[in-house]
Order: structure tokens, then C-alpha cells, then sequence
């Protein structure tokens, strides 16, 4: 692909008998969010892991930009690590340094200073909600205000992909949706991001295309709908009826008067319906999603890990 | 270069920001230097009001080294024993007298008569209390002005020693018949006086004396006699003549706690980036691993020296003299070089912060207590001591001593700082590659 920042190449990495990797390729597109979606131990922390140099595949590559960044036996460019920005599954920052401190440390150690470094601080400070602590220890915050600065660590220098390594997990839902509104102000900025999650609803959510790995192997690579219509199967109306015709022929189950049945055209066939004269007191049309997706190609449920 | 800072500065400030860390790295071995100081008293310590045991061996046995004798023991500041020569120098040698007087034959011929040449009384005290013996000098001055008071109001034994005078004047031929009349007319003066005296007492009941300076006369000749065997300088007696202050010795040990303290805060350091996952950014980030060791390294040798800086400051201030200090400088340096290889081994002994932190220690422990951070190891048990030059303790503390009090030259501090720096290093060489195989 002529417009990808990042590609993967048949990588494979394993840990004894374990294949954590296993011939995965991929690319990353300019301004495009990625997610790696897959239950845990499919391999996404061990792909990011690749990604950043981290650790050595086994076999196959990884290009960033126009670099190498991990092969067999190939070294790790500075420049390439300033290209990537990261921010780790585990929180790394330094608890008994405020906000603003871990936030200057890191963009020291990336080369900031001056006023280049102060700006970097006070943008990742806004984009992190936490201007108003800025002076305060991270010990002191919240989860969902560590994860944030978690992640703001990550964009101090202005990477050029930020990889993401399930930014949620811990987390309660009024800080889940912050996080959700940062990253989808970076989407909105064209900013690269990989973004690796075990949960559907996040990837649908953010996610402009979706890689469903698992046990280190990438399952399909396509866009939610693609995905969904490829590998979603049909939809599932449900629905109780108001009166019932003998006459009127009804698909699927009828349980006394619910309905239930599947379909590839959910809203044509509802139509049909009523224009036959079937009424309903309820209806749900429920669309196929990832999870449908991953059952389809796994044959088991993401949440069953 | 720049990133290094960045990260040594970084680890400082989360080293400090420690309070109970910065406690044992400061706060502990100042305590640890001022008890042990406190505890180990010695020569400026002189705050003891104990009574001043000394020996005396009187040559004279004359009536007045009797009386000299007996003034000295009224002295309530001091208990007097009479012995012989031998005895009472091995009692000071042992510790167990202050001082030692000799009164020689002839001491009573001419003590406390000023115009007669005054008797030598020999003195040798412990030279560890130089304090005490400046005061007892003192006392024996006063008791040598008592018995000048008690002879010159013994106004018999006077005319006695006036007519005795006379006699020797007529017969040394030595004196000039100019002087001869003069003295002749001041003993003559001294006689009107002595029988003026005693025709005041018959009328008056006379009071004691009262005690005589010496109004510019001289009462006795006081003369040092060594007491002490020829020490070898070698030998811990040796060594121990040397030290001039109590600090001398506490604050070089109390220091190395504090440097253990350094070594054990950045090895846990090392592990807790692992286990907060700060290593993953400092390994990610544009810097190598080794400008990540180098940082950590950097943190440890700058919080070494600052420890060592603290403690001397603080012992300067309390009276510590140290001989060098380009020599301290030197030991600074390299004391802060070793520990700096063995935090990056520790650091590599365990894979979480309580793991390090035990490892650390029992190590630490380990080697303060053979390496004389405990107890100075020259008051050790022979195999103690022979283990103890297995403890870069032992030699950190060689090379502080060797520059505060020991006065050691350049090629004797090699010896210490040499082992010190070859620790170092290969601390810092096993520690690197340990962390790397990691």
C-alpha cells in the first residue's frame, strides 16, 4: 500500500512452545485508526511489543516509516523511536512526580526543551483534562486521570503513529468516554494511532479498520462494516405481535405471539410483513457486530478470552 | 550527554522526594556518626568530673614530700596512691592512673622556699587525657603553693632554715662579698620578720593560711617523663595515636552507612522502573540502554558524593580535622565509583522492588559488619579481620580514615581507592550485562 506509515511482514515471535506471533502482516495507513481486536493472550501486547523494538521477531519485519524498526538481527533506528509514540497496557509513569514532571521528563528525553517543551506540556496537559492538577503527584489521581496522563506521555513529542495498548482496562465509564472523546479529537486530527482492545464496542467505536487476531494469528483485516457484512451473518429480529393471521405465513420461530428470525435485509423483510398485514406491539432488529464477527471466525465468543 | 542528565536529575529528585529513603541516606548516619562519636569518647572529651587518680613514688620520704603528699590528697578533685616507680608508671600505661609524680631526694630541702631553687617534680601522664592533665598540673602548682604558705608560717622551722642558709652562705666561697652582704641583710630582714611574727601571735590567735600564688616565683620545675612503651605505628596503639578528634572514627562509618543507603535506594530504583513500567518508555524512547544506565549510574555516584560532602561538612563543623583533603576528595571519588557498580548489581538480584530491596540489604548488612561500618575494625576478632578485606566497606572506610586521620600518603591511599575502583567497575560491567540479559 503506497500511503501506509507502517508495515508488518509475516512476523513471528515465540515464547517456548508458546507462539504469541504467528506470520502476522499487516499495514498501518496515514491518519487511520487500526485496532487489533482479540481476546486476551491473542498477541496484541506482543505485536506492540514488535512494533516499538521491544522485542526481536523471531522471523519476518516491521517497517516504520521508511525504516526497518525490528528484524532479525536488525537494530532498533533512534530516529524510528521518535516516530512512536506509546502508551503501554501497565501504566508507566512516575507516581511521585506530578503531572507536568513526567510530562517534562519525557519530552526531555525526546530532545524538547524551551519553549517547544513547555507548549508540548501545556497541549498534552489540555488534551489530558488536567491543567487543573497539573502541579499535583500522580499518586494523587484517579485511574482514569493516570490513564489519561498515560496516554499524554505518549503524544508529548508529536509522534507520528501513537500506539495505544488497551488504554481502557481498569477504567469507569465516565473516564472510558474521556479517554473515547481524546482519541477520537486525534482521528479528527489525522494522527495514526493502533489502537489494541478486547472489547467490540470500543473498536466499532474508534476504529477506522479492525484486525481480528487470534492466538497470534490475524483472522480478517477490513473496515467494521465490511467486516460485519463479510463475517457478521444476519441480523435477528425479535418482536412480539399485536394479532396473528393463520393465513399470513410468519419466518422463523413463533413462540406464542413473539417472533423471532434471522436476516440478511432485516428492514425489507419487516416491511413485507406489515404490508401483509402483520402488526407488531414490539420490534428490535438487532444488526450483527464484531463479536459476531470473532464468533463466526474463531467459533467462540471474544469474552471467553 | 544531555539525556543522561535528564535522567539523573529525574532520579534524584524521585530519590529525595523518598522522605523515609532520604532518611536513611542522610538523617540515619548522622545519627549513627554522632552516637558512636558520642559513645566512643576520646581526646576531646573531657566533661568527666571523675576524680583524678595518680600514682606518686616519693624519693624523699622527707617530712615535707609527706606534707606535699598529703595536700595533694585533700584535693578533692584527686585520689592520690604511693608507690613505687615501676608500678606507677605500668599503672598509667594501663589506663588505670592519670598521671604518675615522681618527688626526687632533696624535694623537701627546697620546696615552697622561693628563694631557693625550686625542686623538680617529674610527671608522666596518659597521653590520651591531655585535658585532665593540664588540670592536675594545675593542682600540683597550687599544692607546691600551700606548702610554701605552711613552711613560711612555721616560724621555728624557718629560723631553722634561716640559720642553715647562713651557714651555707659563709661557707661557699662562690659568692661576691657584695652579694654575700645583701643576702646576709635579707636573711637578717627575714629574721626581724620571724620574730615580729611570733610576738604577733602571742597576742593574736592566728588564722590558717591562706593559699599562695606563685606572685612570680617559682614553686616547682615540672618535668614530662614519657610513660608509654615504644609503639610500633603500625600497630592499633599506633594507629590510634593518630586520631585527633571522636568524630574521627564515627563519621567515616556513619558515612558508609549513608553510601550503603545511596546503593540500595538506585538499586530499587532500577527494579521499580521495571516494575511500574517506566523501563518500557526509557527503553523505548530515542535513548540507548546504556545512556539509561549511564543516567541511573550518574544519580547514584552525584547522591554518593553528596552523602560523603554532608557528612564531612557536618563533621568539620563539629570539630573533625581532616588531614587531606585533596586525599578525601580522592576517597570521596572512589567510594562513590564502587557502590555505583555494586547498586547496578543488586539492582539484578531480584526481579520486583521487594526482592531487590531484601537482597540489597542482607548484602548491605553483610558487608558493614565485617567491613567495620559496625564496629572499626581494628577492634575486631582476628578472623573478623581477616574476612573484612572482602567488604568494600572495610576499604571505603580505609580510604576516608586514610585521608582524615590516618595521614596517608598517595601510594598508600592506592591501595583502597585501587580495590574501590576495581569493584566499580567490574560491578558496573557484571550489572550491565545482567540487566541486558534481562
Amino acid at each position: 500500500m503506497s500511503n501506509s506509515i507502517a508495515e508488518v511482514s509475516a512476523l513471528k515471535k515465540s515464547f517456548g512452545d508458546i507462539d504469541a506471533v504467528s506470520g502476522l502482516s499487516f499495514a498501518i495507513q496515514q491518519g487511520e485508526t487500526l485496532g487489533l481486536l482479540g481476546p486476551n493472550g491473542a498477541g496484541k501486547t506482543t505485536v506492540i511489543s514488535l512494533l516499538v523494538g521491544l522485542l526481536k521477531p523471531d522471523s519476518g519485519s516491521v517497517l516504520i516509516g521508511n525504516s526497518i524498526c525490528a528484524e532479525v538481527g536488525a537494530p532498533t533506528l533512534t530516529a524510528t523511536r521518535r516516530m512512536l509514540g506509546v502508551a503501554p497496557q501497565a501504566l508507566s509513569i512516575y507516581e511521585t512526580m506530578s503531572a507536568q514532571e513526567n510530562l517534562e521528563f519525557f519530552g526531555r528525553l525526546y530532545g524538547l526543551s524551551g519553549k517547544k517543551l513547555r507548549d508540548r506540556v501545556n497541549w498534552c496537559l489540555d488534551f489530558a483534562q488536567l491543567q487543573d492538577r497539573a502541579k499535583s503527584r500522580a499518586e494523587t489521581f484517579s485511574g482514569g486521570m493516570k490513564r489519561r496522563l498515560n496516554i499524554a506521555v505518549a503524544l508529548i513529542h508529536e509522534p507520528a503513529i501513537l500506539l495505544l495498548d488497551e488504554p481502557t482496562v481498569g477504567v469507569d465509564p465516565q473516564s472510558r468516554n474521556h479517554i473515547f472523546e481524546s482519541i477520537e479529537s486525534l482521528r479528527e486530527r489525522g494522527m495514526t494511532i493502533l489502537y489494541t482492545t478486547h472489547y467490540m464496542e470500543e473498536a466499532e467505536r474508534l476504529c477506522d479498520r479492525v484486525a481480528i487476531v487470534d492466538h497470534g494469528k490475524l483472522l480478517a483485516l477490513d473496515t467494521v462494516d465490511n467486516l460485519i457484512d463479510q463475517y457478521g451473518g444476519a441480523s435477528t429480529v425479535t418482536g412480539a405481535l399485536a394479532e396473528l393471521s393463520q393465513t399470513i405465513e410468519i419466518p422463523g420461530e413463533l413462540t406464542g405471539n413473539s417472533i423471532r428470525f434471522s436476516s440478511d435485509t432485516p428492514l425489507q423483510d419487516v416491511a413485507a410483513l406489515s404490508a401483509k398485514g402483520v402488526t407488531f406491539q414490539t420490534l428490535n432488529i438487532a444488526r450483527p457486530n464484531l463479536e459476531n464477527v470473532f464468533l463466526t471466525l474463531t467459533g467462540r465468543s471474544l469474552r471467553d478470552g | 550527554m544531555n539525556q543522561v542528565l535528564v535522567m539523573a536529575i529525574k532520579d534524584l529528585r524521585l530519590l529525595f522526594r523518598d522522605k523515609l529513603g532520604a532518611f536513611f541516606i542522610i538523617g540515619f548516619p548522622i545519627l549513627m556518626g554522632i552516637f558512636f562519636g558520642m559513645v566512643m569518647g576520646g581526646p576531646s572529651s573531657g566533661s568527666s568530673r571523675a576524680k583524678m587518680k595518680i600514682a606518686i613514688v616519693d624519693l624523699d620520704q622527707s617530712s615535707l614530700s609527706a606534707k606535699f603528699v598529703s595536700l595533694l590528697e585533700s584535693n578533692e578533685s584527686i585520689e592520690v596512691i604511693e608507690t613505687e616507680l615501676e608500678l606507677a608508671k605500668e599503672g598509667v600505661r594501663k589506663g588505670q592512673r592519670l598521671a604518675m609524680l615522681v618527688l626526687n631526694e632533696g624535694f623537701g630541702e627546697t620546696a615552697g622556699i622561693f628563694w631557693e631553687k625550686p625542686p623538680t617534680i617529674q610527671i608522666g601522664v596518659d597521653p590520651s587525657r591531655s585535658a585532665e592533665s593540664a588540670m592536675l598540673q594545675g593542682m600540683i602548682l597550687e599544692g607546691i603553693g600551700q606548702l610554701a604558705s605552711q613552711r613560711m608560717g612555721d616560724l621555728s622551722s624557718m629560723q631553722d632554715m634561716l640559720k642553715k642558709s647562713r651557714k651555707q652562705l659563709a661557707n661557699d666561697q662562690s659568692i661576691s662579698s657584695g652579694n654575700r652582704l645583701l643576702i646576709n641583710s635579707f636573711f637578717s630582714s627575714l629574721e626581724g620578720m620571724t620574730q615580729s611574727i611570733r610576738a604577733l601571735q602571742t597576742d593574736a590567735d592566728d588564722s590558717s593560711s591562706s593559699p599562695v600564688g606563685n606572685g612570680g616565683f617559682e614553686f616547682a620545675k615540672l618535668k614530662s617523663i614519657d610513660v608509654s612503651r615504644k609503639i610500633d605505628p603500625a600497630s592499633q596503639p599506633g594507629q590510634m595515636k593518630k586520631i585527633k578528634s571522636k568524630w574521627d572514627i564515627s563519621f567515616p562509618q556513619s558515612t558508609m552507612w549513608g553510601v550503603l543507603a545511596c546503593a540500595a535506594g538506585f538499586a530499587i530504583s532500577i527494579a521499580r522502573e521495571r516494575t511500574q513500567g517506566t523501563m518500557m518508555r526509557l527503553q523505548i524512547a530515542p535513548i540507548s540502554r546504556s545512556e539509561v544506565l549511564i543516567g541511573k549510574a550518574l544519580a547514584c555516584f552525584l547522591s554518593v558524593m553528596l552523602v560523603i560532602s554532608f557528612m564531612v561538612g557536618l563533621g568539620l563543623l563539629l570539630g573533625m580535622r581532616p588531614g587531606s583533603y585533596s586525599m578525601l576528595a580522592l576517597a570521596a571519588l572512589c567510594i562513590a565509583s564502587c557502590f555505583v557498580g555494586i547498586m547496578m548489581v543488586m539492582s539484578n538480584l531480584g526481579t520486583t522492588e521487594e526482592s531487590v530491596n531484601g537482597a540489597g540489604w542482607a548484602i548491605n548488612m553483610v558487608m558493614a559488619m565485617f567491613g567495620g561500618a559496625m564496629i572499626p575494625v581494628m577492634f575486631m576478632p582476628q578472623f573478623m579481620k581477616s574476612l573484612s578485606i572482602l567488604s568494600p566497606v572495610k576499604w571505603g572506610i580505609l580510604a576516608l580514615e586514610g585521608a582524615i586521620w590516618r595521614e596517608f600518603s598517595l601510594s598508600e591511599m592506592m591501595l583502597p581507592c585501587g580495590i574501590l575502583l576495581g569493584v566499580g567497575v567490574a560491578g558496573v560491567a557484571i550489572g550491565t550485562r545482567m540487566l541486558n540479559h534481562k
